[in-house]
């Protein structure tokens, strides 16, 4: 894949074109390039995301980890924290990770103490969030397949990271 | 006033300061306290704390070692007032022993929908989490 990649590479940056149809060949050979290069950095943050889920779920895996009694991470519930990373588009931050005292992962957007948005994945299909925004502030619920993350959670992101409003139907 | 075994006033005071230790580095950031610190523990739907400033320090980090730590690294403490736990509508209890032992109690318990019940214990678990000040250990 490498070898591929690197000779599309070498076309994408090199020489002259001479004709027409090297031109378009060698346009299309610079827009697969952009677009591997584009999605190694993706590929590398999320890869580290989730590497930093999987060293945060070892450190919550036993019983009472909080010293309070709190439960062990779900680990169905780190499966679809992983497929939440995964389908985040590449436009918006990656979260912070908490495991919450009854065993799900908390993924947080902080962008102070009173600006946040937060999603709590558990066992469930079901995402339970919350946000603060300045005085403002609610909870919602919405259903997540693994694939595809609900709109008013993209909207709620986006509106506390500082792309949009951040007011969500709850 | 009736006081307890720690000499405390049975009653937790609005100005009193409530110490939660944190045992994960997830619990907090540069930022301050996440919420998922004083989001209720599901069996007994309370959130255990200490009533302990700050101050004094050493009193502060025995408290933790002897209450919290065992095998568990203690990160630090979210330290909150009693009157910003009362302002999200929840209730503080004094619950000895252990002595200095308090409880956040009164947290949204909804059986048919355990996920909008955690959306809103997360919202006020915000609340308080907005209030808390972040004393490293």
């Amino acid at each position: 894949m490498w070898l591929g990649y690197a000779s599309v590479n070498a076309y994408a940056r090199g020489g002259s074109a001479v004709s027409t149809e090297a031109s378009a060949l060698r346009e299309a050979a610079t827009a697969v390039v952009d677009f591997a290069e584009r999605s190694e950095v993706l590929f590398g943050k999320k890869a580290t995301a989730l590497s930093s889920l999987c060293v945060l779920s070892k450190e919550c895996s036993e019983k009472d980890w909080d010293g309070a009694g709190a439960l062990p991470v779900d680990l169905t519930a780190v499966k679809s924290a992983a497929d939440f990373v995964r389908a985040l588009p590449e436009s918006l931050p990656l979260p912070e990770f908490a495991v919450d005292p009854d065993g799900a992962v908390s993924l947080d957007w902080i962008q102070s103490k009173t600006r946040l948005f937060s999603v709590s994945i558990s066992a469930s299909n079901r995402l339970a969030f919350a946000w603060l925004d300045g005085s403002d502030r609610g909870h919602g619920v919405a259903k997540f397949t693994g694939d595809q993350i609900p709109r008013r959670i993209l909207e709620g992101i986006r509106g506390i990271v500082g792309h949009g409003h951040a007011a969500v139907a709850a | 006033m009736a006081t307890l075994q720690s000499q405390l006033d049975e009653i937790v005071a609005d100005d009193e300061d409530l110490s939660r230790f944190l045992t994960s580095s997830s619990q907090f950031n540069s930022v301050g306290i996440k919420l998922g610190a004083f989001l209720p523990n599901p069996k007994d739907r309370e959130t255990s704390v200490f009533r302990h400033a700050s101050e004094p320090r050493l009193q502060l980090w025995q408290l933790a070692s002897e209450m919290v730590a065992g095998e568990r690294t203690v990160h630090g403490a979210a330290i909150v007032k009693a009157q910003h736990v009362r302002a999200a509508k929840l209730t503080v209890l004094a619950s000895e022993p252990p002595p200095r032992h308090a409880a956040i109690v009164g947290w949204p318990w909804i059986e048919a929908d355990p996920d909008e019940q955690k959306a809103q214990q997360k919202e006020l678990a915000a609340l308080i989490a907005s209030q808390a000040t972040f004393v490293p250990r």
